[in-house]
Parts: structure tokens; sequence; C-alpha cells
């Protein structure tokens, strides 16, 4: 009899405490995306001895739609990437043609980087493709976080095994998160930092993407400047906008 | 006197002589004949090996033949070609940027090699202008290339369409661009027909994002047997910690390695020759010695010495050879020499056969100086043993016999 009351007590605190996880994750999900949004990007391939920088622009609507242009270097000026649901295409403008990355080219690294394709794809689906739980409390550069622990669903198409995220209790940003794979392997360590006020909000301006693989690479992507809610339709994220788009 | 002697006895019976010469000249020029050509295929395999990949001699960065990618490639200091082409034995330095993509044309595409080239001085390597099949050679700062007939053909393209390259380049930047095909070229080895793509080097390296690198710089010698010595005065010359200097033999160790197989049984075809020719040049030895026996047994009871007539004997054999081996350097040497300049051309049903195996359906010759000598060295120690037989017989024959049997 206790021991019934024990486990329907436990039951009903770890269901209370994930619906709580979900609600955080949720936050921080609108925090960061907002409805619609469109920024200004600076991406930094680093390695250990050379780097190379390239500027983007990016529009983004609710977590289905994005589009990203590249602005420089001039050699790939007007490079595009358009997201639509699962799909990615890609615009290369030097050979007039629009292509549609196929599934195997998923994990293969983007414009360089430490980012795969796969991550412009399914980044944003840490709400609804996850279990999530709270396992702790702990500090990341002077800030109290909460450690929450994200699950994949069964059947859901994710690509990692877990996920942990240290989430600023404050404002609801993530400070950290820490990819691992189907056998507990640690692969990408991303760093949020440069926390400050943009388009209206208190975001994390720098994102470090560092694969465990090789530690000293690394790819920092910086928000020059980012706007929210700026009233886009779905009409904008069509292949002929990405052709047009300047 | 005993010299006098041998060459008198041997003009005595001109026809016996001349069996015996011709005997040993046809085993000189069947020999030097199969090793030529074995020994041409051998360099012909090598010069179009060498002449297309590598070149006798790199220079990269240093790691890059192990890690192959555009990543390690090398800005060339300052000077590097002129001083380069200005070493003894260097014919040229020939500059290339090769990396892999992906050659689309419509719905068709397919792995390619692009290799940028600067045309002028990779005439000194490859000859690439030479191997125009169809359209016209590119200049330096063309924007056009030159593909591979056999990449061609599966695309289904011509000279003047234009293809599509994608690829990823140096430091993982996005290289795609579109090219007009200038030309279609065609190579001996079927592999690089299939798959090469030739792009001025200007526009290689900006296709790339690799502008001003090179992955390789190629050195042509003006003889491939300088390779050791001029790749020692490179790397005199070069800071070690930062390039790597390769001739050919590390490059291609299989090469090496399948020419060392096939030579081997090449060495075996040749001993068995030997060994008919051997026989052969016995047989004309025994007639000899069957016939003079009652010469032998007259000198013998006229009070010659055994030794000083096994001599005589010895000197008659080795001037034969002499003169053999001569007569067949005299005969083979203007046939090799054809056959060097004009290889033997396989009829069109064996080509596909042999393209399978990635080998020009070409026999060529060589006619290299130690395709003759060794086989002269070794008909003549063969007669030289041979006439081991003459002497015995010498030593043991009772003249009495001898005239008796010889009669």
């Amino acid at each position: 009899m206790k021991s019934t009351l024990w486990l329907a007590l436990s039951l009903i605190s770890s269901f209370l405490y994930a619906q709580d996880a979900s609600e955080i994750i949720k936050k921080v999900d609108q925090k960061m995306r907002g409805n619609s949004s469109s920024s200004n990007m600076t991406m930094k391939i680093v390695r250990p001895d050379w780097s190379r920088e390239i500027s983007m622009k990016g529009w983004s609507l609710g977590t289905d739609f994005s589009l990203i242009l590249i602005t420089a270097p001039a050699r790939d000026q007007g490079t595009a990437f358009l997201k639509r649901d699962k799909e990615l295409w890609n615009w290369q403008p030097t050979i007039d043609r629009v292509v549609k990355l196929p599934p195997s080219m998923m994990t293969q690294s983007w414009m360089g980087s430490d980012f795969t394709n796969d991550d412009l794809v399914k980044e944003s689906s840490i709400v609804n493709d996850y279990n999530h739980f709270i396992r702790g409390d702990t500090t990341i550069t002077a800030r109290d976080a909460w450690k929450i622990e994200l699950i994949p669903k069964e059947g859901a198409p994710v690509v990692w095994g877990r996920i942990l995220i240290y989430v600023s209790k404050a404002d609801y940003i993530e400070l950290l998160i820490k990819y691992y794979d189907e056998d507990e392997f640690l692969i990408n360590t991303m760093i949020l930092s440069d926390i400050r006020e943009m388009g209206g909000r208190v975001i994390p301006a720098r994102m470090d993407m560092i694969p465990a693989e090789n530690p000293e690479y690394r790819t920092v992507i910086h928000y020059n400047d980012i706007q929210f809610d700026i009233g886009i339709s779905e009409d904008f994220f069509s292949i002929q906008k990405m052709k047009r788009i300047r | 006197m005993m010299f006098k002697l041998a060459w008198r006895n041997i003009w005595r019976n001109k026809r016996r002589t001349i069996i015996t010469i011709v005997s040993i000249a046809f085993a000189v020029i069947l020999s030097s004949l199969m090793r030529s050509m074995q020994l041409g295929s051998y360099e012909r395999m090598i010069d179009n090996s060498v002449r297309f990949y590598t070149g006798y001699i790199q220079i990269h960065k240093l790691g890059y033949w192990d890690e192959q990618v555009l990543d390690n490639a090398f800005y060339p200091p300052k000077g590097l070609q002129e001083q380069i082409e200005s070493l003894d034995g260097v014919e040229a330095a020939v500059p290339r940027l090769e990396s892999f993509a992906l050659a689309s044309f419509k719905t068709r595409s397919r792995g390619a090699m692009v290799i940028g080239i600067d045309p002028e001085k990779e005439s000194h390597l490859t000859g690439v202008e030479h191997k125009i099949t169809e359209g016209s050679k590119v200049g330096l700062n063309d924007p056009r290339v030159l593909m591979g007939s056999g990449l061609a053909d599966y695309l289904n393209m011509k000279v003047g369409d234009t293809l599509v390259l994608i690829s990823q380049g140096y430091h993982g930047v996005n290289a795609a661009g579109k090219y007009e095909v200038a030309g279609l070229v065609e190579f001996g080895l079927p592999q690089l027909t299939n798959q090469v793509v030739f792009m001025p080097l200007p526009a290689a390296q900006y296709f790339y994002g690799a502008e001003g690198l090179l992955t390789a710089m190629a050195v042509v010698t003006d003889q491939p047997k300088d390779v050791d010595d001029v790749r020692e005065e490179i790397l005199g010359d070069l800071d070690t910690t930062a390039y790597e200097v390769m001739g050919w033999k590390t490059m291609m160790p299989e090469l090496i390695q399948g020419i060392e197989i096939d030579n081997i049984s090449g060495i075996i075809m040749l001993l068995l020759l030997y060994l008919v020719i051997g026989f052969g040049m016995f047989g004309t030895f025994l007639m000899m010695t069957k016939e003079r026996l009652y010469e032998f047994g007259v000198m013998l009871s006229v009070g010659m010495h055994r030794s000083r007539l096994q001599l005589l004997i010895f000197s008659e054999i080795v001037l034969l050879a002499i003169l053999a081996v001569l007569a067949g350097f005299a005969l083979s040497l203007p046939v090799i020499n054809y056959f060097s300049r004009n290889p033997i051309s396989l009829p069109e049903e064996y080509k596909t056969a042999f393209e399978k195996f990635d080998i020009e359906p070409i026999y060529a010759f060589s006619n290299e100086p130690i395709v003759f000598t060794s086989q002269a060295w070794v008909v003549f120690f063969m007669a030289l043993v041979l006439s081991a037989y003459p002497l015995y017989k010498i030593w043991k024959i009772d003249p009495v016999t001898a005239m008796r049997e010889g009669r």
C-alpha cells in the first residue's frame, strides 16, 4: 500500500517535472525564434591553421520555413538555402541550378562548417520530437541554470540519442547544449554567449559549435542584428524567391 | 700465330662457319627482340603513367601524398618554377592543382578529376594539346575546359556544350561553375580518358577557391635516369620541413610491383628461349667437332700438344661468337629501331580487352643499349660454356681412333 503510494507520487512528480521541462523548452524555442524573424549573421569557421568568414542574411517563419542568403565572400554571393518543412533546397547562381539536397548529403558539412545540412533542417524539432526532463540545477557563466535532458520520442526522425540543454532560469536562454549520439558519445557542444538585447529581446548573439572529435575546430555564428515578427508569409519561402532575393 | 691460325681455320670451311654464325646471331636477334619488347612495354607503361599522373618528380606540401586533399595545397614560394627549371637535367616544372568534382550535363552526372594546368607548361608533361581529338586547345586565361572523350561520351556532350562542375573547394568552400568545353582529349590510359577534365590553372584556382595555390609542382627531367640526381638537387634548395619531393618510384609503387612481377615471368620465358638457343648452338659445335675429328687426330699425331689444340679451338669459338654477336647486333638494331619508332598497334578487336585492364593496346619496343648488351653477353657466355664440349673431346680423343672414325 505504502509502496504503491510512493510509486504514484513519484510518477506524478516526474510527470509534473516533465511538463515543466517541456514548458521551459517551448519558451526557449519561442524566444530565439519568435513567430517570424530576419537577421544578419556572420559565420566564422575556425581551424588550427586557418579561418574563414561567411556573411549571410536569414529569414524564418515558425519552425518550418527558413531562407539563408550568402552575401560574402564575393564568390559565394547570391547562393541561397531554402528550408521548407523537412526539405532543403540550394540555389547556386554560378551554375543556374536549384538543387534539392538528397538525404545522402544531409550528414555532410554545411558550407565547410561544423554544422551539417541536417542541423539546418532538424534543429527546430526540439519541442515536438523529444521528451524533456529536468536533471538538476547548475550555474553557468554566473547564471543559474536548469539542466534539461531531451530524449527523442519513439519513431521521431532525429539524429541524436540525447541532448543536454542548460537553460538560464532568469531569462529562458540556452547557455550550453551538448549533443550525444545513440551510443552516449558526445558529438557536438554548442556554447551560447554574448547575451544582449537585440530586436527587442534578450538573446545570445554568439553561438560556438565545437565538434567533440576535433576540440580545436569550431564554427562561430554571430548575429549582427535581428528583427522579430516582421510580418512575412509562407509565400516568401519559395524557390522563385530564393533565386531572386538579394 | 695462334690467332692467325684460328682465323684461317674459321674461314677454311665457310659453310660451317656461316651456319654457326647464323645460329648464334639468330639467338641474339630473337632474345634481344623479346627483351626489347618487354622493356619497351615497361618504359611505355611508366612513361604513360608518369607523364600523366605524376611527372617524374613532384613537389608537394609535406604530407600531401599521404592525404591527397585540396586542403593540403601550398603557395609556391616566389620563383620556385624558374629556380627548378634552371637546374641541370630539368626540362620543365609543371604546376598542377587537382581535385575531384561532380561533372554534370543535363540529367547525367559523374565523378571527374579536375586538373588545373598551365597549358604551355603542360605540353612538356602530358602534351595535352597533342591528345586533342576534337575541338581546340585552351589558353592559360581561357575559362574553357578540355575533357576526356570517355567522360564526354558518358555525359552525351559535344565540343561547345557547357559542363557544370560541383565540388567542395579549398577549406570547404562551395565550388560550382559552368565551363564551355573547348575540346576533347584522349589518352593511352582509358581510366584517364573516362574521368579527366583539364582546366586552365587560374580558372581552376578560382573554382576551388584556392587562389595562388597548387597541389603539386611536377618536374619533367630530360632523362628518366636523371630523376634521383635532380631530386637531390631540389631537396637541397627546398625547406624540407614544409615540402616533400618525391620520385615516381615512391609515388607509384604499384606500378613498380606490377612491372617486377611481369618481369619475372618475362625472365622465365627468356631463360626458356636461351635453353632452346643453347641447344641450337650446341648442335653446331657438336657438328664441328665431329667433322674435324680426323683433323684433330692428325694434329695430335704430328705432335701438337693437346692444350695448344684446345687453345686453338677455343680461340676459334671466341672469334666465331664475337662475329656472330656483332652480326646479331647489325641485324636486330634496324628492326628494333624501326619498331621503337613505330610501335605495333593491336587490331581493333583486341583493343577493348586491353582497355579493360587499363593497358594501352600497343606493343612498344625499347632501344636502350642494355637490351643489346645483356643479350650479347649472355649469348657470348653461352658460347664459351658450350665450347667445353669440343675442348673435352680433344682432351679425351685417341689420335688413331679419331683418324679412323673421322674419315
